[in-house]
């Protein structure tokens, strides 16, 4: 009696230790919620790295318990493998590439065959199957009426150093399988979301005298400058109708943060500390800003009023807290956790919200980097580095699952999601 | 009776995770497209026109200043890099064109941190300078954070080399 105790606990302990990759996470969502899936390849020629791609969209949602197995068999009818019975739903597809990318994908109940879904993707590029995949993936995800996931179909914008002086700014899709450079030659940093459709971001440009910023259009590729400053300029953050913006800059030699109404191009100095202050992200509506100040001799997260001077600690632990994110009233923090100045050095996330002292651990291991919020604020980019290996991360703060994904870009300056 | 009351529980907790949420009750007859949304090709653009970055002179003082080298994290210029400021304050003096100042980090700042830092790096030396006769309207000071690198091994000797002030002239 005894040992069938033990064998039940360990098969729970078992489960929990799949969904907890990366992270010290409380579990908040039960399994319960979650639909038991399992994915059948209907396409004329088996395809892994399409599996796999569906395969983690639905492990990332949090609304999924996704039978690993790559399955093959016929798309159409309503026939459900015997092995497949003990799922809820399955999930038949077929990807052709022949010419562009060509999805075709039916839900099934997997008891009786009974379809739930159908829907057909097409894009005329090879290269962008995989948000055909995402795509497919949020909506099944959407019939199910689970909450929205659709931040996968997101693009990621980021900068990477390629030689002393220069970088490019590239696109990619969450789990960098798709991946292209917009903008190469020169030195052209920190790019950020100019608006919720992603159809602009801002970058810093140092091809003239001073470091000056623009607004690109990614799609016709036409461009606006912004503003210019001595020392540096940076686009912190953008306002939800991407009417103002948060900007690091210095115009009289001093890193501190100003609003700037885009329109008008108006500026507000928000920051007014001899020392540092950077890294600016709204809160709380827009009313208030976090930012990273060494305003007590080293690194950390503070905030304040958009309109008044009071500025408060946030983070009362860590002596380098270096970079920070936010979405509504949920801060993610980096924070170097090592003593030694050079060599491997240990980065941790931690989450803190605006209201309240207390963190929590999200990271254990590695170097861990650039936390970015989804669009909905329940999930978290970061980039790690383990040993010779880099990955780009991402934390899913409801279901608490985390997944990995190789990224072989060596020197990233800067991500925005 | 303890035991089996506890395997009785740890079943029906097993037995419940199993449990999905209910399907819901649709037709499955939208066989539509609906890609148009990722359809739209981005732009490519090639800045190597602009030239500024292309001769590698991000790397070291040039006409006639010397780079000047701060400790890991820090920002105040140390007694040891007393001879290279009075060069440049000499040269700077001399000089009638405006003096490009740039601040340069290490590889193990991250984001903005590390920009910030590499202005304070030169608005140190820009004090400095101004503080022994430089007209501060002759300056101009940018922060080049980790970007620009003279010495890329992993060595202690070369992050040194790498949190410095560059000067040369606007050209």
């Amino acid at each position: 009696m005894k040992h069938l105790l033990f064998i039940i606990l360990s098969l729970h302990l078992f489960t929990l230790s799949l969904f907890g990759v990366d992270a010290t996470l409380k579990i908040e969502k039960d399994v319960e919620h979650r639909s038991r899936i399992a994915l059948l390849d209907g396409s004329s020629v088996k395809n892994p790295r399409v599996f796999n791609i569906l395969l983690s969209d639905l492990k990332i949602s949090g609304h999924f318990i996704p039978d690993t197995t790559h399955h093959q068999g016929d798309i159409t009818g309503k026939f459900i493998p015997p092995a497949l019975k003990g799922q809820e739903y399955v999930l038949k597809y077929s990807m052709n590439q022949q010419s562009g990318s060509k999805l075709l994908i039916r839900l099934l109940k997997a008891s009786d065959g009974t379809q739930v879904f159908k829907k057909s993707y097409a894009v005329p590029s090879k290269a962008k199957m995989p948000f055909l995949l995402h795509k497919a993936i949020a909506d099944v995800n959407n019939v199910l009426k689970y909450p929205d996931i659709s931040w996968i179909n997101r693009y990621v914008v980021y900068a990477v150093y390629t030689t002393p002086g220069r970088s490019e700014i590239r696109l990619a899709d969450y789990t960098m399988t798709y991946k292209k450079t917009i903008i190469k030659g020169g030195l052209n940093l920190f790019p950020k979301w100019a608006d919720a459709k992603q159809r602009a971001i801002y970058y810093t440009s140092y091809k003239e005298l001073i470091p000056t910023l623009y607004k690109l259009n990614i799609y016709n590729g036409s461009k606006q400058k912004i503003a210019s400053s001595q020392g540096m300029l940076v686009c912190s953050d953008v306002s939800k109708n991407g009417s103002k913006i948060l900007l690091t800059m210095a115009p009289e030699g001093q890193a501190d943060i100003y609003e700037m109404n885009v329109a008008s191009r108006s500026k507000k100095r928000v920051t007014k500390f001899k020392g540092i202050d950077v890294n600016g992200r709204y809160i709380d509506n827009e009313s208030r800003i976090v930012f990273i100040s060494n305003r007590l001799g080293y690194p950390n997260v503070f905030k304040k009023s958009i309109n008044s001077a009071a500025t408060s600690q946030v983070v009362y632990r860590g002596r380098n807290n270096n970079a920070c994110d936010a979405h509504g009233n949920k801060i993610v923090y980096s924070s170097r956790e090592s003593n030694n100045a050079f060599g491997k050095n240990t980065f941790n996330l931690y989450l803190a919200t605006s209201g309240s002292s207390s963190t929590r651990p999200l990271t254990a291991t590695g170097t861990n980097q650039f936390p970015r919020f989804s669009a909905n604020g329940s999930v978290i980019l970061y980039l790690k580095q383990k040993g010779h290996s880099t990955s780009i991360g991402y934390i899913n703060l409801t279901s608490s699952q985390s997944l990995l994904f190789p990224f072989d870009d060596k020197k990233v300056q800067s991500i925005d999601w | 009776m303890t035991h089996k009351l506890l395997i009785l529980t740890a079943v029906i907790s097993l037995f419940l995770s199993g449990c999905g949420q209910t399907a819901p009750d649709l037709n499955g007859s939208n066989n539509i497209s609906d890609a148009n949304a990722i359809s739209g090709d981005t732009v490519s653009i090639d800045e190597s026109a602009y030239g500024n970055e292309s001769d590698g002179n991000y790397n070291s003082s040039t006409d006639g200043f010397r780079s000047v080298y701060f400790d890991f994290g820090d920002y105040a210029i140390s007694s040891n890099m007393e001879n290279n400021m009075n060069n440049n304050i000499k040269v700077a003096l001399a000089v009638s064109s405006k003096i490009k100042i740039e601040g340069n980090c290490d590889e193990f700042g991250t984001d903005e941190y590390n920009y910030a830092l590499g202005l304070k790096r030169a608005k140190a030396v820009k004090d400095s300078l101004v503080s022994q006769g430089l007209t501060s309207g002759k300056t101009v000071m940018v922060s080049f954070g980790e970007s620009s690198p003279v010495c890329t091994e992993p060595s202690d000797s070369c992050y040194d080399r790498n949190r410095r002030v560059d000067i040369r002239l606007v050209k």
